[in-house]
Protein backbone atom coordinates (compact mmCIF):
# COMPACT_ATOMS: atom_id res chain seq x y z
CA UNK A 1 0.00 0.00 0.00
CA UNK A 2 1.15 3.12 -0.82
CA UNK A 3 2.06 5.64 2.20
CA UNK A 4 -0.44 8.29 3.29
CA UNK A 5 0.71 11.91 3.46
CA UNK A 6 -0.56 14.94 4.28
CA UNK A 7 0.69 18.93 3.41
CA UNK A 8 -0.56 21.77 4.33
CA UNK A 9 0.49 24.73 2.19
CA UNK A 10 0.89 22.98 -0.84
CA UNK A 11 -0.77 25.61 -3.43
CA UNK A 12 2.74 27.37 -3.73
CA UNK A 13 5.97 27.49 -3.45
CA UNK A 14 8.18 24.68 -1.65
CA UNK A 15 4.87 23.04 -0.72
CA UNK A 16 3.69 22.90 -4.16
CA UNK A 17 7.10 21.27 -5.23
CA UNK A 18 6.64 18.50 -2.16
CA UNK A 19 3.42 17.70 -3.84
CA UNK A 20 4.91 17.58 -7.07
CA UNK A 21 7.38 15.29 -5.93
CA UNK A 22 5.32 12.40 -4.27
CA UNK A 23 2.73 12.77 -6.27
CA UNK A 24 2.05 8.86 -7.79
CA UNK A 25 4.35 7.28 -4.41
CA UNK A 26 2.35 8.58 -1.98
CA UNK A 27 -1.71 8.98 -1.71
CA UNK A 28 -1.53 12.70 -1.06
CA UNK A 29 -3.83 15.18 1.10
CA UNK A 30 -2.94 18.51 0.51
CA UNK A 31 -4.10 21.63 2.23
CA UNK A 32 -4.44 25.27 1.30
CA UNK A 33 -6.13 28.84 2.30
CA UNK A 34 -7.54 29.10 -1.13
CA UNK A 35 -10.84 27.56 -2.66
CA UNK A 36 -10.17 24.27 -4.69
CA UNK A 37 -11.02 25.94 -8.24
CA UNK A 38 -8.15 28.12 -7.40
CA UNK A 39 -6.02 26.37 -6.90
CA UNK A 40 -6.65 22.77 -9.30
CA UNK A 41 -4.57 23.33 -11.78
CA UNK A 42 -1.20 23.52 -9.50
CA UNK A 43 -2.05 20.41 -7.57
CA UNK A 44 -1.43 16.68 -9.03
CA UNK A 45 -4.08 15.06 -10.35
CA UNK A 46 -4.87 12.35 -8.33
CA UNK A 47 -4.48 14.11 -4.74
CA UNK A 48 -6.71 15.33 -2.34
CA UNK A 49 -7.35 18.51 -1.15
CA UNK A 50 -8.72 20.47 1.64
CA UNK A 51 -9.73 24.60 2.48
CA UNK A 52 -7.79 25.26 5.50
CA UNK A 53 -6.96 28.87 6.41
CA UNK A 54 -4.25 28.27 9.42
CA UNK A 55 -5.80 32.32 10.33
CA UNK A 56 -8.31 30.60 12.12
CA UNK A 57 -6.05 27.45 13.68
CA UNK A 58 -8.64 25.49 15.45
CA UNK A 59 -10.89 25.57 12.55
CA UNK A 60 -7.93 24.30 9.86
CA UNK A 61 -7.77 21.38 12.38
CA UNK A 62 -11.01 20.56 12.52
CA UNK A 63 -11.26 21.16 8.86
CA UNK A 64 -8.24 18.69 8.28
CA UNK A 65 -10.16 16.67 10.50
CA UNK A 66 -12.86 16.47 8.71
CA UNK A 67 -11.28 15.49 5.22
CA UNK A 68 -9.55 12.96 6.90
CA UNK A 69 -12.29 11.22 8.46
CA UNK A 70 -14.18 11.88 4.56
CA UNK A 71 -11.34 9.77 3.09
CA UNK A 72 -11.58 6.94 5.69
CA UNK A 73 -7.73 7.67 6.58
CA UNK A 74 -7.38 6.41 10.02
CA UNK A 75 -3.83 6.62 10.18
CA UNK A 76 -1.16 9.36 8.48
CA UNK A 77 2.57 8.13 7.76
CA UNK A 78 3.76 11.19 7.08
CA UNK A 79 2.52 14.54 7.98
CA UNK A 80 4.47 17.65 6.84
CA UNK A 81 3.69 21.24 8.46
CA UNK A 82 4.74 23.76 5.92
CA UNK A 83 1.84 26.35 5.53
CA UNK A 84 3.75 29.42 6.40
CA UNK A 85 3.75 33.28 5.73
CA UNK A 86 5.28 36.45 7.31
CA UNK A 87 4.94 40.65 7.74
CA UNK A 88 8.28 42.14 6.82
CA UNK A 89 9.23 45.74 8.25
CA UNK A 90 10.41 47.50 11.31
CA UNK A 91 9.13 45.58 14.18
CA UNK A 92 7.61 48.77 16.07
CA UNK A 93 5.64 49.21 13.24
CA UNK A 94 4.36 46.17 12.73
CA UNK A 95 0.54 46.00 13.29
CA UNK A 96 -1.08 43.76 15.97
CA UNK A 97 -3.33 42.26 13.84
CA UNK A 98 -0.23 41.21 11.75
CA UNK A 99 1.45 39.62 14.69
CA UNK A 100 -1.67 37.64 15.82
CA UNK A 101 -1.48 36.31 12.45
CA UNK A 102 1.48 35.49 11.94
CA UNK A 103 2.20 33.30 15.39
CA UNK A 104 -1.07 31.78 14.34
CA UNK A 105 -0.95 30.78 11.04
CA UNK A 106 2.73 29.33 11.32
CA UNK A 107 3.09 27.90 14.97
CA UNK A 108 -0.31 28.09 16.78
CA UNK A 109 -1.58 26.09 13.55
CA UNK A 110 1.03 23.71 13.77
CA UNK A 111 0.47 23.04 17.78
CA UNK A 112 -3.55 22.34 16.72
CA UNK A 113 -2.74 19.97 13.85
CA UNK A 114 -0.19 18.28 15.81
CA UNK A 115 -2.84 18.06 19.00
CA UNK A 116 -5.76 16.85 16.39
CA UNK A 117 -3.46 14.40 14.64
CA UNK A 118 -1.39 12.37 17.39
CA UNK A 119 -3.60 9.67 17.21
CA UNK A 120 -4.03 8.96 13.29
CA UNK A 121 0.13 9.68 13.60
CA UNK A 122 1.28 6.70 16.14
CA UNK A 123 3.99 4.46 14.18
CA UNK A 124 4.21 7.51 11.42
CA UNK A 125 6.10 10.88 11.02
CA UNK A 126 5.33 14.71 11.86
CA UNK A 127 7.57 16.83 9.76
CA UNK A 128 8.00 20.54 10.48
CA UNK A 129 8.69 23.23 8.24
CA UNK A 130 10.99 26.38 10.17
CA UNK A 131 13.31 28.96 8.98
CA UNK A 132 16.65 29.39 9.40
CA UNK A 133 15.06 32.77 10.40
CA UNK A 134 14.41 30.97 13.89
CA UNK A 135 17.97 32.52 15.07
CA UNK A 136 15.73 36.17 15.08
CA UNK A 137 15.61 38.72 11.91
CA UNK A 138 14.82 42.23 12.29
CA UNK A 139 13.17 42.84 9.33
CA UNK A 140 10.44 39.34 10.05
CA UNK A 141 10.50 39.77 14.17
CA UNK A 142 7.38 37.91 14.77
CA UNK A 143 7.93 35.35 11.84
CA UNK A 144 11.30 34.63 13.33
CA UNK A 145 9.71 33.89 16.59
CA UNK A 146 6.87 31.53 15.37
CA UNK A 147 9.64 29.54 13.51
CA UNK A 148 11.76 29.71 16.95
CA UNK A 149 8.80 28.85 18.45
CA UNK A 150 7.83 25.47 15.87
CA UNK A 151 11.69 24.11 17.12
CA UNK A 152 10.87 24.58 20.60
CA UNK A 153 7.70 22.39 19.93
CA UNK A 154 9.62 19.65 17.88
CA UNK A 155 12.70 19.54 20.25
CA UNK A 156 10.59 18.98 23.22
CA UNK A 157 7.69 16.92 21.05
CA UNK A 158 10.32 14.60 19.44
CA UNK A 159 11.16 13.42 23.29
CA UNK A 160 8.00 13.20 24.49
CA UNK A 161 6.70 11.28 21.70
CA UNK A 162 10.25 9.00 21.37
CA UNK A 163 8.93 5.06 20.55
CA UNK A 164 5.62 6.52 19.01
CA UNK A 165 5.84 9.74 16.22
CA UNK A 166 8.73 10.48 14.87
CA UNK A 167 8.78 14.50 15.23
CA UNK A 168 11.74 16.50 13.22
CA UNK A 169 12.17 19.99 11.94
CA UNK A 170 13.72 21.27 8.70
CA UNK A 171 15.22 24.49 8.48
CA UNK A 172 15.06 25.45 4.92
CA UNK A 173 17.56 28.72 4.45
CA UNK A 174 16.42 31.43 1.88
CA UNK A 175 13.79 29.74 -1.23
CA UNK A 176 12.89 31.53 -4.42
CA UNK A 177 9.02 31.10 -3.90
CA UNK A 178 6.43 34.18 -3.31
CA UNK A 179 6.75 34.32 0.37
CA UNK A 180 9.23 37.76 0.32
CA UNK A 181 6.93 39.49 -1.85
CA UNK A 182 3.35 38.23 -0.14
CA UNK A 183 5.42 39.39 3.16
CA UNK A 184 5.95 42.78 1.58
CA UNK A 185 9.99 42.14 1.32
CA UNK A 186 12.12 42.68 -1.55
CA UNK A 187 14.79 40.00 -2.32
CA UNK A 188 16.50 42.03 -4.93
CA UNK A 189 19.79 40.75 -6.21
CA UNK A 190 20.54 38.32 -3.54
CA UNK A 191 17.57 36.06 -4.87
CA UNK A 192 20.00 34.61 -7.18
CA UNK A 193 21.44 32.70 -4.28
CA UNK A 194 18.21 31.15 -3.00
CA UNK A 195 17.36 27.90 -3.70
CA UNK A 196 14.90 26.95 -6.42
CA UNK A 197 11.83 25.40 -4.53
CA UNK A 198 12.60 22.33 -6.36
CA UNK A 199 15.66 22.16 -5.14
CA UNK A 200 14.53 22.62 -1.18
CA UNK A 201 11.38 19.97 -1.80
CA UNK A 202 14.58 17.57 -2.96
CA UNK A 203 16.51 17.97 0.18
CA UNK A 204 13.71 18.36 2.54
CA UNK A 205 12.57 14.66 0.59
CA UNK A 206 16.15 13.88 1.88
CA UNK A 207 15.59 14.95 5.27
CA UNK A 208 12.38 13.10 5.88
CA UNK A 209 13.95 9.74 5.26
CA UNK A 210 16.78 10.70 7.16
CA UNK A 211 17.09 9.93 11.74
CA UNK A 212 18.24 13.20 12.40
CA UNK A 213 15.29 15.40 14.13
CA UNK A 214 16.50 19.07 13.17
CA UNK A 215 17.58 19.52 9.70
CA UNK A 216 19.07 23.26 8.39
CA UNK A 217 19.18 23.22 4.67
CA UNK A 218 21.27 26.12 3.57
CA UNK A 219 23.64 27.52 0.90
CA UNK A 220 26.28 24.26 1.72
CA UNK A 221 23.43 22.18 0.86
CA UNK A 222 22.53 24.04 -1.95
CA UNK A 223 26.15 23.91 -3.40
CA UNK A 224 26.33 20.31 -2.62
CA UNK A 225 22.85 19.65 -4.07
CA UNK A 226 23.85 22.08 -7.14
CA UNK A 227 26.73 20.23 -8.26
CA UNK A 228 24.81 16.80 -7.70
CA UNK A 229 22.11 16.57 -10.46
CA UNK A 230 22.06 13.26 -10.82
CA UNK A 231 21.17 12.75 -7.35
CA UNK A 232 17.18 13.35 -7.80
CA UNK B 1 7.57 44.99 41.54
CA UNK B 2 8.61 45.09 44.93
CA UNK B 3 12.08 45.99 44.06
CA UNK B 4 11.31 48.27 41.57
CA UNK B 5 9.11 50.30 44.11
CA UNK B 6 12.05 50.51 46.97
CA UNK B 7 14.38 51.76 44.37
CA UNK B 8 12.25 54.95 43.73
CA UNK B 9 10.70 53.69 40.30
CA UNK B 10 6.89 54.83 40.13
CA UNK B 11 5.20 51.76 38.70
CA UNK B 12 2.44 50.68 36.57
CA UNK B 13 1.36 47.07 36.63
CA UNK B 14 -0.82 45.22 34.23
CA UNK B 15 -2.08 42.38 35.49
CA UNK B 16 -5.34 39.69 35.94
CA UNK B 17 -5.74 41.86 39.44
CA UNK B 18 -5.06 45.17 40.93
CA UNK B 19 -1.91 45.55 42.87
CA UNK B 20 -2.41 44.66 47.20
CA UNK B 21 -3.70 47.89 48.68
CA UNK B 22 -0.51 48.37 50.66
CA UNK B 23 1.12 49.06 47.20
CA UNK B 24 1.61 52.44 45.56
CA UNK B 25 1.67 50.50 42.45
CA UNK B 26 -0.92 51.93 39.54
CA UNK B 27 -2.59 49.00 38.66
CA UNK B 28 -4.26 48.10 34.76
CA UNK B 29 -6.23 44.99 35.13
CA UNK B 30 -5.53 43.66 31.85
CA UNK B 31 -6.44 39.39 31.31
CA UNK B 32 -3.79 39.15 28.52
CA UNK B 33 -5.16 36.15 26.60
CA UNK B 34 -8.12 38.62 25.66
CA UNK B 35 -7.39 40.29 22.56
CA UNK B 36 -10.04 42.78 23.25
CA UNK B 37 -9.56 43.81 26.90
CA UNK B 38 -5.41 44.60 25.67
CA UNK B 39 -6.40 46.39 22.59
CA UNK B 40 -9.26 48.47 24.62
CA UNK B 41 -6.45 49.24 27.51
CA UNK B 42 -3.62 50.39 25.50
CA UNK B 43 -4.43 53.78 25.55
CA UNK B 44 -4.12 53.57 29.18
CA UNK B 45 -1.19 51.50 29.20
CA UNK B 46 0.31 54.89 26.76
CA UNK B 47 -0.92 57.16 29.17
CA UNK B 48 1.15 55.57 32.15
CA UNK B 49 4.37 55.95 30.12
CA UNK B 50 6.66 57.20 28.83
CA UNK B 51 8.44 54.32 30.30
CA UNK B 52 11.87 53.94 31.67
CA UNK B 53 11.60 50.56 32.38
CA UNK B 54 9.16 47.64 30.83
CA UNK B 55 9.21 44.05 32.10
CA UNK B 56 7.23 41.90 30.18
CA UNK B 57 6.96 38.85 32.66
CA UNK B 58 3.32 37.65 32.79
CA UNK B 59 3.76 34.00 31.54
CA UNK B 60 1.85 30.56 32.33
CA UNK B 61 1.89 26.81 32.06
CA UNK B 62 0.70 23.69 31.48
CA UNK B 63 2.60 20.38 32.08
CA UNK B 64 1.39 17.13 31.29
CA UNK B 65 1.18 14.99 27.71
CA UNK B 66 0.74 17.06 25.31
CA UNK B 67 -2.19 15.53 23.36
CA UNK B 68 -3.81 15.19 27.07
CA UNK B 69 -4.11 18.40 27.11
CA UNK B 70 -6.95 20.99 25.69
CA UNK B 71 -6.19 22.75 23.16
CA UNK B 72 -7.72 25.35 24.57
CA UNK B 73 -5.13 25.68 27.22
CA UNK B 74 -2.51 25.97 24.28
CA UNK B 75 -4.51 28.82 22.85
CA UNK B 76 -4.31 31.07 26.12
CA UNK B 77 -0.55 30.00 26.79
CA UNK B 78 0.25 31.45 23.56
CA UNK B 79 -1.65 34.67 23.43
CA UNK B 80 -0.16 35.36 27.50
CA UNK B 81 3.55 34.08 27.18
CA UNK B 82 3.95 35.41 23.83
CA UNK B 83 1.64 37.00 21.74
CA UNK B 84 0.39 39.64 24.43
CA UNK B 85 4.44 40.81 24.90
CA UNK B 86 5.54 40.93 21.21
CA UNK B 87 1.81 43.13 20.57
CA UNK B 88 3.07 45.39 23.55
CA UNK B 89 6.70 45.44 22.95
CA UNK B 90 5.66 47.03 19.76
CA UNK B 91 2.53 48.89 20.34
CA UNK B 92 4.92 50.87 23.14
CA UNK B 93 7.48 51.10 20.46
CA UNK B 94 5.68 52.63 18.02
CA UNK B 95 4.11 55.12 20.39
CA UNK B 96 7.21 56.35 21.94
CA UNK B 97 6.13 55.00 25.30
CA UNK B 98 9.30 53.43 26.09
CA UNK B 99 12.60 55.33 25.97
CA UNK B 100 15.41 52.73 28.28
CA UNK B 101 14.96 49.51 29.06
CA UNK B 102 12.26 46.46 27.94
CA UNK B 103 13.13 42.91 29.28
CA UNK B 104 10.99 40.02 28.17
CA UNK B 105 11.13 36.99 30.29
CA UNK B 106 11.61 33.72 28.58
CA UNK B 107 12.72 30.51 30.11
CA UNK B 108 15.79 28.03 30.29
CA UNK B 109 14.06 25.89 28.25
CA UNK B 110 14.62 27.81 25.17
CA UNK B 111 18.55 26.46 25.56
CA UNK B 112 17.02 22.87 26.56
CA UNK B 113 13.78 21.47 25.26
CA UNK B 114 11.11 20.89 27.76
CA UNK B 115 9.23 17.33 27.18
CA UNK B 116 6.00 17.62 28.90
CA UNK B 117 5.90 21.42 28.27
CA UNK B 118 5.86 21.55 24.43
CA UNK B 119 3.35 24.08 23.85
CA UNK B 120 4.93 26.37 26.70
CA UNK B 121 8.40 25.81 25.82
CA UNK B 122 6.77 26.93 22.10
CA UNK B 123 5.92 30.12 23.72
CA UNK B 124 9.16 31.21 25.41
CA UNK B 125 11.40 30.41 22.06
CA UNK B 126 9.49 32.75 20.48
CA UNK B 127 9.72 35.38 23.37
CA UNK B 128 13.19 34.85 23.19
CA UNK B 129 13.80 35.23 19.18
CA UNK B 130 11.39 37.96 19.29
CA UNK B 131 13.19 39.36 21.78
CA UNK B 132 16.66 39.01 19.44
CA UNK B 133 15.20 40.20 16.00
CA UNK B 134 13.73 43.66 17.64
CA UNK B 135 17.00 44.40 19.70
CA UNK B 136 19.08 46.11 16.99
CA UNK B 137 15.73 48.43 15.49
CA UNK B 138 14.49 49.00 19.01
CA UNK B 139 17.96 50.07 19.89
CA UNK B 140 17.71 52.80 16.79
CA UNK B 141 14.41 54.06 18.71
CA UNK B 142 16.54 54.21 22.27
CA UNK B 143 15.48 51.14 23.74
CA UNK B 144 17.75 48.35 24.42
CA UNK B 145 16.14 44.79 24.61
CA UNK B 146 17.08 42.09 27.07
CA UNK B 147 15.95 38.75 27.76
CA UNK B 148 15.70 36.88 31.00
CA UNK B 149 16.64 33.73 31.37
CA UNK B 150 15.39 32.54 35.34
CA UNK B 151 16.47 29.14 36.44
CA UNK B 152 14.14 27.50 38.95
CA UNK B 153 12.61 29.71 41.13
CA UNK B 154 10.54 29.24 44.37
CA UNK B 155 7.34 30.36 42.92
CA UNK B 156 3.58 29.10 43.33
CA UNK B 157 3.74 28.63 39.24
CA UNK B 158 6.61 26.62 39.86
CA UNK B 159 4.91 24.43 42.79
CA UNK B 160 1.93 23.71 40.77
CA UNK B 161 3.54 22.64 37.79
CA UNK B 162 6.85 20.70 39.36
CA UNK B 163 6.67 16.95 39.32
CA UNK B 164 6.78 15.35 42.71
CA UNK B 165 9.29 15.18 44.78
CA UNK B 166 10.81 17.63 43.07
CA UNK B 167 13.37 19.66 45.75
CA UNK B 168 11.63 23.19 46.50
CA UNK B 169 14.79 24.04 48.54
CA UNK B 170 16.70 23.58 45.17
CA UNK B 171 15.16 26.40 43.86
CA UNK B 172 16.04 30.25 43.97
CA UNK B 173 14.74 32.71 45.65
CA UNK B 174 12.54 34.92 43.55
CA UNK B 175 13.46 38.33 45.09
CA UNK B 176 17.40 37.34 44.92
CA UNK B 177 16.71 36.29 41.03
CA UNK B 178 14.31 39.37 40.39
CA UNK B 179 17.58 41.95 41.72
CA UNK B 180 19.96 40.40 39.67
CA UNK B 181 18.28 39.83 36.54
CA UNK B 182 17.55 44.02 37.24
CA UNK B 183 20.98 44.76 37.37
CA UNK B 184 21.50 43.15 34.12
CA UNK B 185 18.16 44.81 32.53
CA UNK B 186 19.56 48.49 33.78
CA UNK B 187 23.31 47.79 32.73
CA UNK B 188 21.34 46.90 29.11
CA UNK B 189 23.03 43.35 28.63
CA UNK B 190 21.70 41.42 26.00
CA UNK B 191 20.62 38.51 28.38
CA UNK B 192 19.92 37.93 32.12
CA UNK B 193 20.22 34.89 33.78
CA UNK B 194 18.40 34.43 37.34
CA UNK B 195 22.01 33.08 38.62
CA UNK B 196 25.22 31.02 37.79
CA UNK B 197 23.68 27.97 37.43
CA UNK B 198 20.81 28.78 34.97
CA UNK B 199 23.91 30.22 32.69
CA UNK B 200 25.72 26.91 33.02
CA UNK B 201 22.13 24.96 31.94
CA UNK B 202 22.20 27.48 28.85
CA UNK B 203 25.64 26.77 28.25
CA UNK B 204 25.53 23.03 28.69
CA UNK B 205 22.06 23.08 26.30
CA UNK B 206 23.82 24.84 23.33
CA UNK B 207 26.80 22.14 23.31
CA UNK B 208 24.74 18.94 24.00
CA UNK B 209 21.26 19.49 23.18
CA UNK B 210 20.39 15.95 22.72
CA UNK B 211 22.11 15.33 25.96
CA UNK B 212 20.20 17.72 27.59
CA UNK B 213 16.64 17.27 26.10
CA UNK B 214 16.62 13.66 27.13
CA UNK B 215 18.14 14.59 30.91
CA UNK B 216 14.88 17.27 30.75
CA UNK B 217 12.73 13.84 29.92
CA UNK B 218 13.98 12.16 33.18
CA UNK B 219 13.35 14.98 35.44
CA UNK B 220 10.40 16.18 34.43
CA UNK B 221 8.68 14.38 31.76
CA UNK B 222 8.54 10.71 33.25
CA UNK B 223 7.82 12.12 36.55
CA UNK B 224 4.60 14.31 35.68
CA UNK B 225 1.61 12.15 37.38
CA UNK B 226 -0.79 14.71 36.53
CA UNK B 227 -1.96 17.57 33.75
CA UNK B 228 -1.87 20.95 34.63
CA UNK B 229 -2.69 23.82 32.84
N1 LIG C 1 10.98 30.91 0.81
C1 LIG C 1 11.89 30.94 1.76
O1 LIG C 1 12.92 31.60 1.60
C2 LIG C 1 11.71 30.17 3.03
C3 LIG C 1 12.77 30.06 3.91
C4 LIG C 1 12.62 29.35 5.08
C5 LIG C 1 11.41 28.76 5.37
N2 LIG C 1 10.36 28.86 4.51
C6 LIG C 1 9.12 28.20 4.90
O2 LIG C 1 8.76 27.25 3.94
C7 LIG C 1 7.36 27.07 3.95
C8 LIG C 1 6.81 27.23 2.56
O3 LIG C 1 7.03 28.56 2.14
P1 LIG C 1 7.26 28.98 0.63
O4 LIG C 1 8.55 29.65 0.54
O5 LIG C 1 6.97 27.84 -0.25
O6 LIG C 1 6.16 30.15 0.51
P2 LIG C 1 4.86 30.24 -0.41
O7 LIG C 1 5.22 29.98 -1.80
O8 LIG C 1 4.24 31.53 -0.04
O9 LIG C 1 3.97 29.04 0.13
C9 LIG C 1 3.38 29.07 1.39
C10 LIG C 1 2.20 28.12 1.41
O10 LIG C 1 1.48 28.29 2.63
C11 LIG C 1 0.16 28.69 2.33
N3 LIG C 1 -0.39 29.58 3.34
C12 LIG C 1 -0.02 30.85 3.63
N4 LIG C 1 -0.79 31.35 4.60
C13 LIG C 1 -1.68 30.39 4.92
C14 LIG C 1 -2.76 30.31 5.83
N5 LIG C 1 -3.10 31.34 6.61
N6 LIG C 1 -3.46 29.15 5.89
C15 LIG C 1 -3.14 28.12 5.12
N7 LIG C 1 -2.15 28.13 4.23
C16 LIG C 1 -1.43 29.26 4.13
C17 LIG C 1 0.26 29.37 0.99
O11 LIG C 1 -0.98 29.47 0.35
P3 LIG C 1 -1.17 30.42 -0.97
O12 LIG C 1 -0.69 29.60 -2.13
O13 LIG C 1 -2.64 30.67 -0.99
O14 LIG C 1 -0.35 31.66 -0.74
C18 LIG C 1 1.21 28.42 0.29
O15 LIG C 1 0.59 27.24 -0.09
C19 LIG C 1 6.81 28.13 4.90
O16 LIG C 1 6.60 27.53 6.16
C20 LIG C 1 7.93 29.12 4.98
O17 LIG C 1 7.89 29.82 6.19
C21 LIG C 1 10.49 29.56 3.33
Amino acid sequence: MKSRMLITGATSGIGAALAARYAGRADLLLAGRRPYEEVAATLPADAHYVVADQSEPERAAAQIGKALADLGWETLDVVVLNAGTGWSGDPATEPAASIRNTLDANLFAAVTLAHALAALLEGGQLVLVGSTARRGAPRFASYAAAKAGLDGLARALSEEWRGKVRVKIVHPGPTATGMHAKAGFHTGRARALFAPPEMMARLIERAIARRRIRRTISFPQYLAAAVTPWRR
Amino acid sequence: MDLLLARGYDVVSIDLNPPHTECTAVGIVCDLADREALDRNMAAIFAGGPYAVVILNAGISATGRFEKMPVEAYRKLMKVNAEAPMVLASALANAGALKGHLCFVSSLSHFTGYPGAAVYAASKDALAVYAKSIRKPFAKRGIAVTVAYPGPLRTEHAARHAPPGADAARRRDPALAARTMLDAVLAGKRVAFSDPRARTVAVAGGLLPGVMARAMRRVIFEKLDRDVW
